[in-house]
């Protein structure tokens, strides 16, 4: 009878862990890469907050090590086929919801990049979110 | 128990012709081009401006080439890269035919991109790719010519200004004139394509 059911334990406890695993109730930052650039040059990287929560977030600001000044923007094109690019004050990630940084999007842009960005380099950023707080990712330095 | 259809040949054989002649007629269509053709071709006036080392460039003066014209500025992080990353993957498509095509960045930022800066930063895509500035006055009549957008964009960015622009790239045959736009965000195999197509049409003449 004490077998039986620590072996019902044992099986409520793997499938918790599984529902776990697979469903996440929080926010996570996925598939990120930066592109190649160099010292001196401006920069950019990209990636897709998904917001597993219930309640909608915001991405204040994303900061790095490895640039003057790191920068949210977004680049548009109009009917004339003219790009302009737009300085993000911030993001709001609805709940159960996701946002797309990609190329000719919205994008992190780094000003100035201290250093050079080479195919096969890891970089780290941290994106700080009103109710998620703060996040560190290790970003892949990658051509498109 | 099962039948032999003494037929059976001779409905393979027929589905064979039927399929051979249908591709034929397929490769027989004319060409659709993905870019959008000037008709009839636009002469452009003659320019010449400054690639790295006091090198100038002329656009009447490229071997026959085709010339591929796209407009930017080297503190873009995000559209102009993708551009560049379409050249380069053009390039390697074109083959053989890379050799029949100069691609060209022409800055819309003088003001802060010397000849040197685009050249460099054109070069990093492809050592073949040719970066070029010049005065104001001197890329505003390209511009103008063109149709090209340039605008600067004050900006809260520790960048300082930035520059809104037109993104196509433009086609100019040797004899000056340009032929076809591409708007931006066309793929690499679309323009290489209209490009190899655009070749092969030159060679016929």
């Amino acid at each position: 009878m004490k077998n039986k059911n620590s072996i019902s334990l044992l099986l409520l406890a793997t499938l918790l862990v599984n529902a776990c695993g697979s469903f996440s109730a929080e926010l996570t930052v996925q598939d990120a890469w930066a592109r190649p650039a160099n010292a001196g040059e401006n920069g950019a990287a990209y990636f897709i907050i998904e917001n597993g929560s219930n309640i909608d977030d915001t991405l204040l600001s994303v900061s790095s090590d490895i640039a003057a000044a790191t920068e949210v923007h977004m680049s548009m094109v109009d009917g004339n086929g003219v790009m302009s690019m737009q300085m993000q004050e911030a993001v709001i990630v609805p709940a159960k919801d996701k946002v797309e940084f990609k190329p000719g999007g919205l994008h992190v842009m780094f000003v100035s990049l201290t250093r050079d960005l080479k195919t096969g380099d890891t970089i780290t950023l941290t994106l700080d979110f009103k109710e998620a707080g703060s996040l560190t990712i290790q970003v892949p330095v990658r051509a498109q | 128990m099962i039948k032999k259809n003494i037929y059976a040949p001779l409905y393979i054989a027929t589905a064979v012709i039927a399929l051979s002649l249908l591709i034929g007629f397929a490769f027989r269509r004319p060409y659709t081009f993905h870019g959008t053709v000037i008709e009839p071709p636009l002469p452009v006036t003659d320019f010449s401006l400054q690639t790295a080392n006091g090198e100038s460039f002329r656009l009447s003066d490229q071997d026959g080439k085709i010339v591929l014209l796209f407009f930017g500025y080297t503190s873009c992080p995000d559209v102009c890269p993708i551009t560049l990353g379409t050249f380069k993957q053009v390039y390697e498509r074109l083959g053989d035919d890379a050799q029949k095509v100069r691609f060209v960045m022409i800055t819309a930022d003088p003001d802060r991109d010397t000849p040197e800066k685009v050249a460099a930063y054109a070069a990093q895509f492809n050592p073949e790719f040719i970066g070029l500035s010049g005065s104001l006055a001197e890329l505003k009549a390209i511009w103008k010519e063109l149709g090209v957008f340039v605008e600067k964009q004050n900006s809260d960015s520790a960048a300082g200004y930035l520059v809104s622009h037109t993104a196509s790239v433009y086609v100019i045959d040797q004899n000056g004139d340009l032929l076809m736009m591409f708007p931006y965000g066309t793929g690499t195999i679309d323009m290489a394509d209209d490009l190899t197509q655009l070749l092969k049409q030159m060679e016929k003449r």
